[in-house]
């Protein structure tokens, strides 16, 4: 396994993270490199440690072991809570949650959520002329700002969390799952979205998915995690293209298309499951 | 194929709401033969949903009805409710998209899958118990699951414990809501051979609620669209999607990341789809297509040689990415 | 909202909150009861101690719409003023008590570890012990007067609203909108005042209007044992105390007014409470 592509001073490093919950291993061992301006993608299925490893970069878990830089700074040794800290530490990485319905506080309008962000991070600021520029780089109109989240669609609370997020102005955006609500006709809108601010702003995207066709679509380089481990990684069109580990060819082989033969894909399924070295069986019944 | 081999036979359902400016299911027709798969694909809040509960007699209160809808060539929308309770004990049966939210957590499975044989007075316990060990066999697991719990078998297990009680009663008609969309896409590869499988040996009818049109292609025989309460085509899976001839099926083929296209912008639809509390006249699709003229808004398409479309005979839909369209 | 249950009474499990009518009507009386005591002394048709030694133990008269009680005080008077003090002992130990213990039940839940245990434990510890016992204690170490039983009430209501708080608390952090402000970058503590407060709080007043009930009994049941209020206030329990002469002497009607206004205003609070609990679990469906 070749280490990523990467150059000096990568904008975000993962090196040797560990988390286990009881006898579970969720996050075994995970290193991984984001260069600026670049998107990397994480695959795998649900319970392979993608959003435990996500929660653990943006600082909502403490690792076992392991450390997290942005921009060469640790993040993980810190344990100060101080306010200064608090703020240094949001303006490395911000995140956007996989549901939109959830992620919004129920009660706030939108216009408002953003202001309170924007005052918490630059009081100085003009906080309505930002606001509006946020929403029309998100694609909401200025009306948007008086709504509260109910009475949006799933689409554009999603717009509103990346427009939150990027209020920060955070060096790393980690998207956990962020499109997998959404309908395909809107999807596309994000995605087009996401791959825009990329373009403008330069912020490099962690950009988690079981889905191999977004991946495909947003992402230049990936790493494949299976059981709490990575098991394979390298630039995204090489790795669907060639891809070396069964695991990876297995997702593979599991996307619908034509001449597909799902019992093919589960024969191949039970066939690395028995073959895999046994780690203790992790329920994929708490999804995120 | 003819009427007598339909299992499902939806004819202009049309279905309202109080408080909503337009039906929420306009005029739906809809056929499913015997073991044939048939898929509904379109966005959430199309009315897939809504259609599938329909062919149960599943309405919201308040719901006015028109149109028919026979199962097995009886109108669901007349039965009384003791021929209701039958229909969905015997003749069909559904599967959900969450199967955890669907099974008493505090039961264990044994008594799931049985339930409704001893409380229907149906075969009776004994025979109850022999079918769902068949039945745990045909969907790949061990009688070991009748004594366990719900919190014990993972979310792929669970939804095989679904279609085993759905198919407890033999029925002719299995209804699917999105029944792979929680699963991980190896698992979901799990039960769409499960479910084809079981298709080949009971011989079940499928009507398959999904939004993912790839997986739709793959696995079914027909294909129908639906964009706000209508059917807006339906063809075979193939030709559908190999040449759409609709512009918001075609719009939404070009929408999906696929695997094999080069990774550029996609094709995203403009807009949203209509809300329920605004009318509609016209086009539903008028705002957002590409190809809208002024009659669009104006008069509202008929469906015709399985298209609904003013101008399906004249275009030919720009394929954005010709090659990569999934082939059943 | 399953993890989290209003507290009740076992008596009043039964009543079915959700029908409508009771619950328009329980909020109609519940109004009444309260603009009442707000304009008590304007309604009051006689001094309500002033007393009548020629009307003590009659039957209603036109002087005395309701009768008079065995000193010869106007019933409807003592009435009407003593739903002030019936309603003020129980408002002070509703709003003291969910304050604190929603502070309380907040800490626990969002800081969780020792804080927690500590927390719950003494709070545990608080609801073993009778509330009543404890304010019959505070009286007899601080005297009479309001201030003694409504701390003590508090302090024994206290986890009831503690205990669906932190319960609450725990199953709102699980939300990831909560998430999303810690990993912007806000500190727990606004995150709790200005997000997790206001969306629990509607069930918590639920409770509290549920409590409101309850404490409204325990003030009665202590002012008709002579304790908390000052003697010569009006008060619905001290008139029931008052009146448990007049009752064997066959002139029921200044005790029995009194039981009744307790037992319905309780009911009222209660159904009121309730109906806004499953109102807001219903919302969160
Ligand atoms: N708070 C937790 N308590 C116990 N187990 C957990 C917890 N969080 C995650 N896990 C377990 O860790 C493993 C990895 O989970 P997760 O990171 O959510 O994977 P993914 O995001 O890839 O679906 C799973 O087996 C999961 O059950
Ligand atoms: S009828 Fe008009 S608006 Fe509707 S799909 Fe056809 S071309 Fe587009
Ligand atoms: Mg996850």
């Amino acid at each position: 396994m070749h280490e990523m592509t990467g150059g000096a001073d990568p904008v975000l490093r993962v090196s040797g993270l560990r988390k286990t919950y009881g006898v579970v291993r969720a996050v075994d061992d995970v290193s991984f490199t984001l260069d600026k301006g670049r998107s990397l993608g994480v695959v795998g299925e649900s319970g392979s440690g993608k959003t435990t490893t996500a929660r653990i970069i943006v600082g909502l878990e403490h690792a076992d072991t392991g450390q997290v830089a942005v921009a060469g700074r640790d993040r993980t040794e810190s344990r100060r809570h101080g306010r200064a800290e608090r703020l240094r530490r949001a303006r490395e990485v911000q995140m956007v949650f996989q549901d939109p319905f959830l992620s919004l506080d129920p009660r706030i309008p939108v216009g408002t959520a953003l202001r309170e962000t924007l005052r918490l991070h630059f009081p100085r600021r003009d906080g309505a002329a930002r606001v509006a520029e946020l929403l029309d780089q998100v694609g909401l109109g200025e009306r948007a700002a008086a709504a509260l989240p109910r009475e949006l669609s799933g689409g554009q609370r999603q717009r509103v969390a990346i427009a939150r997020a990027l209020a920060v102005e955070p060096a790393v955006l980690v998207l956990d799952e962020a499109v997998a609500a959404l309908d395909v006709s809107v999807q596309a809108q994000i995605l087009n979205l996401l791959a825009d601010i990329r373009e403008q702003t330069g912020i490099g995207y962690l950009f988690i998915t079981h889905d191999l066709g977004v991946v495909r679509c947003v992402t230049d380089d990936v790493v494949v995690m299976w059981r709490g481990a990575i098991v394979e990684r390298g630039p995204t069109e090489r790795v669907l293209a060639a891809p070396e580990h069964p695991y990876t060819r297995l997702l593979l082989d599991s996307v619908p298309r034509p001449g597909w033969d799902p019992g093919r894909v589960a024969a191949d399924r039970r066939a690395l499951a028995s073959t895999a070295a046994p780690s203790p069986s992790s329920p994929d019944h708490r999804k995120s | 194929m003819s009427a007598a081999t339909h299992v499902l036979e939806i004819d202009g359902l049309t279905l309202r709401l109080p408080r909503t400016a337009r039906p929420v299911l306009d005029g739906v027709d809809l056929t499913v033969g015997a073991s044939e798969i048939v898929a509904l694909v379109g966005e959430s809040g199309s009315g897939k949903s809504m259609t599938l509960r329909t062919a149960l007699g599943l309405l919201p209160r308040q719901a006015a009805v028109g149109g028919s809808v026979r199962v097995a060539g009886e109108d669901v929308l007349t039965m009384t409710p003791a021929r209701l309770r039958d229909l969905r004990a015997g003749t069909a049966s559904m599967i959900f998209q969450d199967p955890r939210a669907a099974i008493n957590p505090l039961r264990r499975l044994g008594d799931f899958l049985t339930e409704s044989a001893r409380i229907n007075g149906g075969a009776g316990g004994e025979r109850a118990v022999v079918r769902a060990r068949h039945l745990l066999a045909a969907v790949g697991l061990t009688d070991r699951v009748l004594s366990q719990y719900p919190h014990e078998l993972s979310g792929g297990m669970l939804q095989r414990i679904m279609i085993a009680s759905a198919l407890m009663n033999d029925p002719g008609l299995l209804l699917c809501d999105e029944p792979t969309t929680a699963l991980d896409v190896t698992t979901q590869a799990e039960i769409v051979a499960l479910l084809a499988d079981l298709r080949n040996t009971f011989g079940t009818g499928m009507l398959f609620v999904t939004h993912d049109l790839g997986l739709a292609a793959a696995i079914s025989d027909r294909v129908f669209v639906m964009y706000a309460g209508r059917i807006v085509e339906h063809g075979p899976a193939g030709s559908l999607f190999g040449a759409p001839r609709h512009p918001y099926t075609a719009a939404l083929l070009d929408s999906t990341p696929r695997l094999e296209a080069p990774s550029e912008r996609l094709a995203a639809i403009p807009g949203q789809p209509p809300d329920l509390r605004a009318p509609l006249s016209g086009c539903p699709f008028a705002a957002r297509c590409a190809y809208a003229i002024e009659r669009c808004r104006a008069e509202r398409p008929e469906p015709e040689n399985g298209v609904a479309c003013h101008r399906a005979g004249e275009l030919v839909l720009a394929t954005v990415r010709e090659g990569d369209r999934p082939r059943a | 909202m399953t993890a989290a249950a209003l507290t009740r009474r076992p008596g009043l499990k039964h009543i079915r909150t959700r029908r409508n009518g009771l619950y328009l009507t329980c909020l109609a009386f519940v109004g009444l009861v309260v603009v009442v005591a707000l304009i008590a002394p304007w309604l009051a048709p006689a001094d309500p101690n002033a007393t009548d030694l020629g009307a003590a133990l009659t039957d209603p008269s036109p002087g005395h719409p309701l009768g008079a009680d065995i000193a010869g005080r106007d019933t409807l008077s003592r009435l009407l003023l003593g739903s002030r003090t019936s309603l003020l002992g129980p408002l002070g130990i509703v709003a003291f008590s969910t304050v604190l213990g929603v502070v309380v039940g907040v800490t626990a839940g969002w800081r969780g570890g020792w804080i927690d245990t500590a927390l719950s434990r003494s709070s545990e510890l608080l609801l073993a012990f009778p509330g009543l016992l404890l304010a019959i204690l505070f009286v007899a170490l601080y005297g009479e007067g309001l201030l003694a039983p409504v701390v003590a009430l508090s302090l024994a209501y206290l986890p009831f609203v503690s205990r669906l708080a932190r319960s609450l608390t725990l199953s709102e952090r699980q939300r990831p909108y909560l998430a999303a402000y810690r990993v912007q970058g806000f500190s727990g503590l606004s995150i709790c005042v200005r997000h997790l407060i206001p969306n629990i709080a509607p069930v918590v007043l639920a409770q509290s209007t549920v409590n409101f009930g309850y404490a409204l009994l325990d003030m009665a049941a202590l002012s008709f044992l002579g304790l908390g209020v000052p003697p010569l206030t009006p008060d619905w329990g001290s008139m029931i105390n008052a009146g448990q002469t007049a009752l064997l002497q066959g002139k029921p009607l200044s005790a029995v007014l009194p039981c009744v206004l307790i037992v319905v205003t309780v009911v009222a609070f209660n159904v009121v409470g309730e109906h806004w609990a499953d109102r807001v679990a219903r919302r969160e469906r």
